[in-house]
């Protein structure tokens, strides 16, 4: 009863409050624009806010990018099944039938599932969120130090790079170069300066909205680029035909098993959204009696995945506010928006400023509700996008690109960093690395080694203090087994062959 | 020799490189910290030693399996890698392209150079940076012509390069229109009217509403315009 006294606190102040309400229905309608603007992401519109939110207060700022994280996942899915360009990583899967159902003239039924699934996913998962939070929280200041979450992180990495790329190789590879990018900058314990080749920029480090604008938004807008010269690029076919209420209805045991799926793979640091979503695509094609149909159209795969990127957004709040540990780009940004104000998340945030959290809590249990209404009148107008040629389009998100690289910090090296990224992604992507990969461990290479060193300070250099902590434990042979299972597979079991071309290219 | 192809051994030899130059240069830090026994080199070395763990790893299975497929199908799923072209994989594309790419670098490195040499300071480099950037324009135009798709990876680069000294109010009309270019437009009023759009509504959603400060450049006659530009807005 607690939880929901709170909860209705939380709202009452939500909507009493105008510059709230605004904040909140802006945040709401921006982060669907963003996430389904083909190049642009949620990502980019947070970068573009994150220095105003000093002018807003912590409730505010926090609040508006959990609404803009609700919406913008949901807002991806629509770039997925036009453009076959995801908007975040988490709604790749979603590609995966989304893109060859608007082939087949079938995009209005993909969104309209992606609207219906997502409402569904990130409802539940908010509801989940809010019974879990403070329980987990109480229990992670006694149980949670350094070393759980260096075991953490370390196994969100390994699962990572065991089923991020092509490969377990490539995936390994490119999770290292992340890690290896973090370490640019300062040293977390001794502030001694690491490959800085005596440029003053590269003491701060490399930055991971450049590097994430340039993975994602610029090398997709150069493979598109080689499609339209070299003449393999297709515009999609139209139509609006959404589907229908028994047609969702049948796919019932598929939203709550993505439900689940999503909600305990979004706790995971790091790759959490993304982990989701694949799963649920995953657990989907296993479980399906036909299972070959997947890949090529079929609204169970939209359904799964989008259900579960969704259902992971309010569970990837919990490791946020509980632990302090951001579980994706989105999230460690609002530790940028909580360190502006003095504040740093984790336990006591939650103790300290209950109305916050609540407040933030209303909110995304709004926001999640409001992808229905707003996403089925909004997606007319968003599908209208798909009729500007894409040479139109791609000056108008390489700009907008610019702007958020420029806007993070006002450095111009910041957009020529970009720019690179963009060209190494292109060429990391022929050879099936994985851009996510490398941007996951640009993020958590930090967080990673400050907190290797302060478990190695607290268990004196002693692998086996390990042996005395059962949960931290517990993260590292559960990570130990997932790379050695990996492995063991890739030389042990029938490679798989990739899927049908046209089932992964524009 | 396997399975092996000489793709892979380029590949395991670029990654043992970068491995090998890293280490090296971790001796520039590696101080002992006084609380910290494993100093500000242990983690960037274990991160090395784990790359070329991979990479060997990699070769292995390649020499093992050949190019081998995703391992799991889950890994299929994950693959977001794209097929180069054929045309535009050979070793002669890849040297066109490298030279594209590198002139915006040229551009970054020569003025500073040059301007230190004559003892300049470095705001007093304008018209030495005007004269680097017209025959590499000029340069960049003739080879990005020839290679579309080359020239498309290395315009953004360029396109940053000079920003800092013409500022993004000159510049951007400009870019949008070689991005349009490049991608095969060649209707010269359509380019332009979408430039002039795409420009107007960046300047009124961020000049205009949000007040986001863009880099107005610092040779003139592009700095005045930059600020001629900010000052009609707000």
């Amino acid at each position: 009863m607690d939880a929901f006294n709170n909860f209705a606190n939380g709202t009452v102040a939500l909507f009493s409050d105008p510059l709230g309400i605004v904040i909140f229905l802006s945040g709401v309608v921006g982060g669907m624009l963003f996430g389904a603007i083909p190049g642009v992401s949620m990502l980019t519109l947070a970068a573009i806010l994150l220095p105003f939110t000093a002018h807003l207060s912590a409730e505010h700022g926090i609040m508006l990018f959990s609404v803009i994280y609700c919406t913008g996942v949901y807002g991806g899915a629509i770039t997925a099944i036009l453009f076959n360009i995801p908007g975040s990583p988490e709604n790749a899967p979603t590609a995966f039938d989304g893109y060859p159902m608007t082939q087949k003239g079938q995009a209005g039924r993909a969104v309209g599932a992606a609207v219906m699934c997502s409402a569904i996913g990130g409802t539940v998962s908010a509801v989940l969120m809010m019974l879990a939070t403070a329980p987990i929280a109480d229990w992670a200041i006694s149980a949670f130090g350094p070393p759980e979450i260096f075991a953490l992180v370390f196994f969100g990495l390994a699962v990572a790079a065991s089923v991020g790329a092509k490969t377990i190789w490539k995936g390994w590879l490119s999770i290292l170069a992340g890690l290896m990018i973090a370490v640019v900058g300062l040293d977390p314990v001794g502030g001694i300066e690491r490959y800085d080749f005596n440029m003053p920029y590269l003491l701060a480090g490399i930055h991971f909205i450049p590097t994430i604008l340039g993975f994602f938004a610029v090398s997709e807008i150069m493979v598109q680029a080689e499609k339209k010269v070299t003449g393999a690029y297709s515009a999609p076919k139209l139509s609006v035909d959404f589907p229908s209420f028994s047609e969702l209805w049948a796919h019932k045991f598929a939203v709550v098993r993505s439900i689940i799926i999503g909600f305990f793979c979004g706790i995971l640091p790091g790759i959490g959204a993304t982990l989701a979503a694949f799963m649920g695509y995953n657990e989907a094609v296993r479980w399906s009696k036909e299972r070959w149909e997947f890949g090529k159209g079929k609204l169970e795969g939209v359904i799964s995945s989008e259900t579960a990127n969704n259902a992971a957004t309010g569970a990837a709040m919990i490791p946020l506010l509980a632990l302090g540990l951001p579980g994706g780009a989105l999230t460690a940004m609002m530790v940028g928006v909580f360190q502006m104000h003095d504040m740093e998340p984790g336990p006591l945030v939650f103790l300290n400023s209950a109305d916050l959290v609540w407040v933030v809590f209303a909110a995304m249990f709004f926001a999640n509700l409001s992808i229905l209404l707003i996403g089925f009148l909004e997606t007319k107008t968003i599908i209208n996008l798909l009729r500007i040629p894409f040479q139109f389009l791609a000056p108008l998100i390489l700009m907008l690109a610019t702007v958020g690289a420029y806007a993070v910090r006002g450095l111009v090296i910041d957009v020529v960093v970009m720019f690179v990224a963009g060209v190494l992604g292109f060429f990391l992507r022929r050879t099936g690395y994985s851009v996510a990969g490398i941007v996951l461990g640009l993020i958590l290479g930090k967080i990673g080694e400050q907190t290797f060193a302060q478990a190695m300070q607290m268990l004196h250099y002693e692998w086996t203090g390990y042996f005395s902590r059962p949960i931290g434990l517990a993260l590292l042979i559960a990570g130990f087994l997932t790379l050695g299972a990996s492995a063991y597979r890739a030389f042990y079991a029938a490679p798989v062959e990739a899927p049908p071309e046209e089932s992964k290219s524009a | 020799m396997g399975n092996l192809k000489t793709g892979h051994l380029v590949e395991a030899g670029l990654w043992l490189l970068l491995a090998l130059v890293l280490f090296i240069y971790s001796f520039e830090f590696n101080n002992s910290i006084e609380i910290y026994k494993f100093g500000a080199s242990g983690w960037p070395r274990a991160i090395i030693l784990l790359i070329v763990l991979a990479a060997l790893g990699q070769l292995f299975w390649h020499w093992k399996r050949g190019e081998g497929g995703a391992t799991s199908k889950l890994n299929a799923a994950a693959d977001d890698s794209v097929e180069a072209p054929d045309d535009h994989s050979s070793l002669g594309w890849y040297a066109h392209t490298f030279v594209l790419v590198a002139i915006p670098f040229v551009y970054m490195r020569v003025p500073d150079f040059i301007g230190g040499m004559m003892g300049l300071p470095p705001d007093g480099l304008g018209t030495i940076k005007m004269l680097t950037a017209a025959p590499l324009m000029v340069l960049f135009a003739w080879m990005a012509y020839r290679n579309q798709v080359g020239g498309m990876l290395a315009l953004p680069i360029f396109f940053a390069a000079l920003l800092e000294d013409m500022g993004f109010y000159a510049l951007a009309p400009v870019f949008a229109m070689g991005v349009m270019y490049l991608m095969g437009e060649r209707r010269i009023k359509w380019m332009a009217g979408v430039a002039a759009g795409v420009f107007g509504i960046l300047l009124l959603l961020f000049v205009k509403l949000l007040y986001v400060g863009l880099p107005t450049g610092n040779v003139r006659p592009f700095y005045d315009f930059g600020n001629w530009v900010v000052t009609v807005l707000q």
